[in-house]
């Protein structure tokens, strides 16, 4: 008997194991991330107030970027693509501009942006980054959100290759 | 089946478990992480370490981080003090010259000890400066740009 109990207690431990390995590899749906700071807003470039709270229900895609940072330039068509990819399905990315906005506004149109670009003063941008996790200030700077307002991801530089569209599948509302 | 076989089996299922956590712990850490790789400051990938004269001379120097660089294009020094003090553009030395296709094909970049020579004109010599510049961090991360304001130290009179 004791044998027995011993061989159970054995294959519930290396199972649930197996599990939470699984969970954590496979991008699981049930995520206990903290949530986004509550009252972010930035602008559009034509000055209109843009809260991020219009984006909740949303898997939202953050990028922090600007026309200076070649890491950026060199991710923004991915990420072009994948809104257009993945729109339908609820994903949303904005793209905050950690920049002056006329220099923006003259890259609008080669980046072919199809997602809302914000702005903000360079301070107001830099306060928000810090609150959102990116201490040394660099770009590009990624922050998913999940469809219930939790951060899912941070990111400091370029997702690496691959690695951005299992993770918007896992965490898509549709 | 024998108590040192079953507790054998006791003992590796709980090794798969703790190789499995640790393992799980160390893929969830890098994700949750990729915010907080060990990239500087910028006030600390870029060290603005003096602007100094010596008569005609005046020069301002950066202390640049390994691993991170900074644009030649970037850097610009403008006089704030006297207002009748006028300086050319930065004389930098010779860079880096390497590919970047996004800003529109070869730029030039600075590592470790940089030096810019200013030269001037006017009856007073320059006595504060506004020194801009920006970098990047070869991990692939890029700083805003830097504007720093800064006094010129006379070295004119210093014994040698």
């Amino acid at each position: 008997m004791r044998s027995i109990t011993l061989i159970v207690v054995a294959a519930l431990i290396a199972a649930a194991a197996g599990y939470f390995f699984y969970r954590h590899e496979h991008g699981a749906q049930a995520v206990g991330g903290e949530p986004l700071p509550a009252g972010l807003q930035l602008s559009s470039l034509d000055g209109h107030p843009q809260a991020f709270e219009q984006w909740r229900g949303k898997l939202l895609l953050v990028n922090f970027w600007a026309t200076w940072c070649t890491p950026c330039l060199h991710e923004i068509p991915d990420l072009v693509k994948l809104q257009k990819q993945y729109a339908a399905r609820g994903l949303q990315i904005v793209g905050p501009a950690v920049d002056d906005p006329d220099a923006v506004r003259g890259m609008q149109g080669p980046l072919g942006f199809n997602y809302p670009i914000l702005t903000a003063t360079p301070d107001a941008m830099i306060d928000i980054m810090e609150k959102l996790g990116n201490g040394p200030g660099g770009l590009p700077f990624s922050v998913l959100v999940s469809p219930e307002g939790l951060i899912l991801k941070r990111q400091l530089g370029e997702f690496p290759a691959g690695q951005l569209n299992p993770l918007i599948e896992a965490h898509l509302p549709h | 089946m024998t108590r040192a076989a079953l507790y054998a089996t006791l003992h590796l299922a709980i090794g798969v478990a703790v190789l499995s956590g640790t393992a799980a712990a160390d893929s969830l850490w890098a994700r949750k992480d990729s915010s907080s790789r060990d990239l500087l400051k910028a006030d600390d990938a870029f060290r603005l370490i003096a602007a100094e004269r010596e008569g005609k001379d005046l020069r301002v120097s950066w202390e640049i981080a390994p691993g991170y660089y900074l644009y030649r294009k970037r850097i610009k020094v403008q006089v704030l003090a006297p207002a009748a003090a006028k300086l050319d553009a930065p004389v930098l030395p010779k860079g880096e010259l390497v590919a970047d296709a996004e800003q529109g094909g070869k730029v030039e970049i600075y590592h470790g000890s940089l030096q810019a020579e200013l030269h001037w004109s006017g009856n007073s010599p320059p006595q504060r400066l506004r020194v801009s510049y920006q970098g990047c961090a070869e991990a692939g991360v890029c700083y805003p740009p830097q504007t720093k304001l800064i006094d010129v130290i006379d070295l004119s009179h210093q014994a040698p």
